[in-house]
């Protein structure tokens, strides 16, 4: 038993060659990524802007999501997910890179948001307007922002790091940590996420508001998480690694949460649109109104299918859950349909007659997405892959679903 | 590192049942509960749950004799406490299929103590939420009218567009799928009441277990039929609150039409439900020496799942809040300045002291393993909760777009006796079923205990 627990343990790390080699691939991404996007915001800033928040807020849900998900499994004592626990860790620990992401968006403030421009609110003539023009003030936008960043590499970097301490063996005080910040870092994090698509995406339409916004970004990022932690499990998988670590039972389970989370977003994304059809509120249809404009219906069916009925039924089946085959297709349709679903939210702002994907929507998701795999892969030298230490961590490997 | 030794459970979690009893003690001790005398406390609770039943049919005489103006519903407000009282009952009825369906799905194996009791509170307060609906119809000899039967002078057809008919077939379904769930859950433990009850008591439990006999078909066909009817219980316990959320959502009145309301109406009714069957099941594991089934730990963790609904509550209130600052309509922010600086802003300030802070006491664990603390606490979420549909009813009706209909709401004597009549009708359902059902789940305890082990052997 010592002996295949050690031998299990070396299995834990990955090769340094291999590690080097995706190291490189993501560094060249990284590279001509920004190169083109630089040329294209320099060509053509205004679409650059749009774009780039596309992709931006797509890495940052996925993150959004990791933190949560994490936090959660420590508020539970989960222990199924512990085999796959560092994978979710190191999308977590990239939260604080997306601060520096952030700094495009934030010049594009002034392109991207009406409310940026000087006086946009006429508190005037309109008063009750007076919370909305204070809400946006620069000092109060740059608190928030400021606030977000910190709260979230915050909780990151402690969840993160009580995790790792425990790698050589376990730690009560590390334990009690995760466990002490895990309740109320979800809280904050709620809250923050809230305000957070609020800000960047909901303001995006400076009039329109639902109070289920913060929420169904919140549930996008979530179940776009689990199709990425799922995706690169199965690519160490499919490169060698922990197969006897991150079992069927795990993917099993990962389906399942896949599947569920697919329903949730459904049940968000019908909640919001049948409450504003049905009392057909001008200042509400506004945002759908936008979404049927020329093509832009078609990506609004294509969410619908996408988004809900294809994974539904995908995932719907144990057999299917338990096919690593079907698994892996559905989580990789499932990143690509979150993508589409920010895309939804957030471009018809920036070009609202005709849905199209341009050019710059790749080169920025290149860049960000290099930056974020270099955040992400980082993690993996000469570290562990799985919480080695965890004292859940046997029953994790033994975990079965009856 | 100790070697893994996989087919025992690890000593990281406290043992589910305490003092390590017997199968043979866990029976005598949950069906013993039905077969001895009940102890002096149950006759004089259901004394009290009896008269005041009573006092609920006498109102319902009175209001079909009268009619529904005994009630204080009129403009402007015509929703009143009858509505509330609807939510309020139906948002109790959650929490028991949460456990049974959701925790069962989640593995959490806590909830195998609990699951009994509570899901027979979510059937009778089902059945007393539909009390209101149906009287409130003010013709309830045309109840049947709700479902969508052709009539004969096709002179009535239903709205299907309506919440309100959404309603009807949302909780009828909820009320259906959880009798069965919790029917089906119980036959095992019938089987064991009639094994060891005898003559007529024998024959009803009998007609009851279906012929149970515990073999090994029994169990698989057992096993599966549960697991569909969690799979089903499931996707209710989120859809009947959303509908009813939707009863006021789908509508333009400010403080009703709000896109958070159906998961905010959810996370409110599994928060209520919770509450509820705190306050029961600490009564009730006393009056009947069952602590050691019922353990601290489950009264804890379920204090800890009403710390996590009381902070969503929390949360969709200030979302309402913010949103409502943030979107600049001027009747959005009328309706939410009047909650908290109008006349009944003393209902949204209990609303707020009960639903978000009484509950943030679980932070300590002092306070969520103490029995009085906790008690106190969910009866306080049971008012608050109450309370929360109060405001979002009485307040967001009273004054409305037009100054010169506003009004004030004022209850009757019958809106007061319907009520405690109802929580009456609630409680004596309920020591019924103490008294002649399993409290508990006894198969799905015993699966949860250690298996028995042959003494010394291996040591």
């Amino acid at each position: 038993m010592e002996t295949s627990l050690q031998q299990n343990r070396e299995s834990y790390y990955l090769d340094e060659a291999l590690w080097n080699k995706i190291r490189n691939v993501l560094l060249l991404v990284a590279v001509v990524g920004w190169a083109a996007s630089a040329y294209g915001w320099a060509a053509d800033g205004y679409n650059f802007y749009g774009s780039y928040l596309v992709n931006f807020m797509f890495w940052l849900t996925i993150g959004w999501g990791a933190a949560f998900f994490v936090a959660v499994q420590h508020i539970t004592t989960a222990a199924w997910s512990v085999t796959v626990r560092r994978i979710m860790e190191n999308v977590m620990i990239t939260l604080p890179v997306m601060a520096f992401l952030f700094i495009p968006v934030a010049v594009g403030i002034p392109t991207l948001y009406e409310w940026a421009q000087p006086g946009y609110f006429d508190i005037e003539h309109n008063p009750n307007l007076q919370f909305k023009a204070l809400f946006f003030s620069a000092p109060l936008y740059v608190a928030r922002v400021v606030t977000y960043f910190f709260v979230w590499s915050a909780l990151a970097v402690v969840l993160y790091q009580n995790s790792v301490a425990q790698d050589q063996g376990p730690s009560e005080e590390a334990r009690r940590n995760l466990r002490w910040w895990s309740a109320p870092g979800v809280l904050v994090l709620t809250a923050t996420v809230t305000m957070a698509s609020v800000d960047w995406i909901m303001s995006l339409d400076p009039h329109w508001y639902s109070t289920i916004f913060g929420i169904y970004v919140f549930s996008g990022g979530a179940l776009a998480f689990i199709a990425l932690v799922t995706l690169v499990a199965l690519a160490l998988r499919k490169a060698g690694y922990l197969r006897e670590t991150i079992t069927i039972e795990h993917y099993h389970d990962l389906g399942k949460w896949m599947f569920a989370l697919t329903v949730w977003w459904a049940y968000i994304a019908f909640s919001q649109y049948l409450l504003i059809w049905y009392a057909d509120l001008p200042e509400e249809t506004v945002f759908f109104k936008h979404r049927m404009e020329g093509t832009w219906i078609y990506l609004s069916a294509l969410l619908l299918v996408g988004h809900f009925i294809v994974p539904f039924l995908a995932l719907l089946s144990r057999a299917a859950k338990r096919n690593l085959a079907v698994l892996g297709l559905t989580a990789f349709w499932i990143l690509v349909i979150h993508g589409m679903d920010l895309h939804w939210l957030i471009l018809p702002s920036v070009h609202p007659h005709n849905f199209h994907i341009q050019w710059l929507d790749v080169t920025t998701f290149l860049a960000t997405g290099g930056v974020f795999g270099l955040a992400f892969w980082r993690r993996f030298r000469r570290r562990a892959m799985v919480p080695a230490g965890d004292v859940r961590l046997p029953e994790s490997l033994a975990h079965h679903n009856i | 590192m100790a070697d893994v030794v996989m087919d025992r459970p690890l000593p990281l979690d406290p043992p589910l049942v305490e003092g390590n009893p017997t199968y043979s003690q866990i029976t005598d001790d949950v069906a013993g509960i039905v077969e001895r005398k009940p102890p002096r406390e149950w006759y004089a609770a259901i004394s009290v749950t009896g008269l005041l039943t009573l006092a609920l049919g006498i109102s319902i005489a009175w209001l079909l004799y009268k009619g529904v103006g005994i009630w204080g519903n009129n403009q402007p407000v015509a929703w009143a406490w009858p509505i509330t009282d609807f939510v309020f009952w139906i948002g109790i009825g959650h929490a028991g299929t949460l456990i049974s369906a959701i925790l069962y799905l989640f593995r959490q194996r806590w909830r195998t103590s609990i699951n009994r009791a509570a899901e027979a509170m979510t059937i009778f307060a089902v059945m007393t939420a539909g009390l209101f609906p149906l009287f409130h119809t003010g013709r309830p000899w045309r109840a049947y009218w709700l479902f969508p039967i052709p009539n004969l002078d096709l002179s009535l057809w239903q709205n299907f567009r309506s919440p309100l008919m959404w309603d009807v077939f949302a909780v009828s379904t909820y009320a259906t799928v959880s009798i069965l769930f919790w029917y089906v859950g119980m036959i095992p433990d019938l089987g064991t009441l009639r094994d060891r009850a005898a003559g007529l008591r024998q024959k009803i439990y009998g007609f009851f277990a279906l012929g149970w006999r515990g073999s090994a078909w029994h169990w698989n066909h057992y096993e599966k039929a549960y697991l569909i009817l969690a799979g089903l219980s499931t996707p209710l316990v989120l859809s009947v609150h959303s509908i009813v959320s939707l009863d006021f959502a789908v509508s333009i009145v400010p403080g009703w039409h709000t896109t958070i309301f159906p998961p905010y109406f959810v996370a409110g009714a599994i928060f209520s439900g919770f509450a509820m069957v705190i306050t029961l099941m600490v009564l009730a594991r006393k009056a009947y020496r069952l602590e050691h089934l019922i353990t601290i730990n489950h009264l804890e963790n379920m204090n800890k799942i009403l710390l996590a609904t009381g902070s969503i509550v929390g949360y969709s209130y200030a979302v309402e809040f913010f949103t409502a600052a943030f979107s600049g309509n001027p009747y959005e922010q009328f309706v939410f300045m009047n909650r908290v600086v109008g006349p009944y802003a003393w209902a949204v300030w209990t609303m707020f002291f009960c639903n978000v802070f009484a509950p943030q006491l679980f932070w300590f664990r002092k306070v969520r393993r103490s029995i009085p603390a906790m008690f106190v606490v969910s009866i306080i979420v049971n008012v608050g909760m109450w309370f929360e549909r109060f405001n979002i009813i009485v307040t967001s009706l009273h004054r409305d777009y037009l100054p010169s209909s506003w009004g004030m709401f004022t209850p009757t004597v019958f809106d007061f006796l319907t009520f405690f009549g109802s929580l009456g009708f609630f409680l004596t359902m309920f020591l019924l079923f103490l008294r002649f059902l399993p409290a508990i789940a006894l198969s799905e305890v015993k699966a949860v205990i250690p298996a028995p082990q042959p003494e010394k052997e291996g040591e």
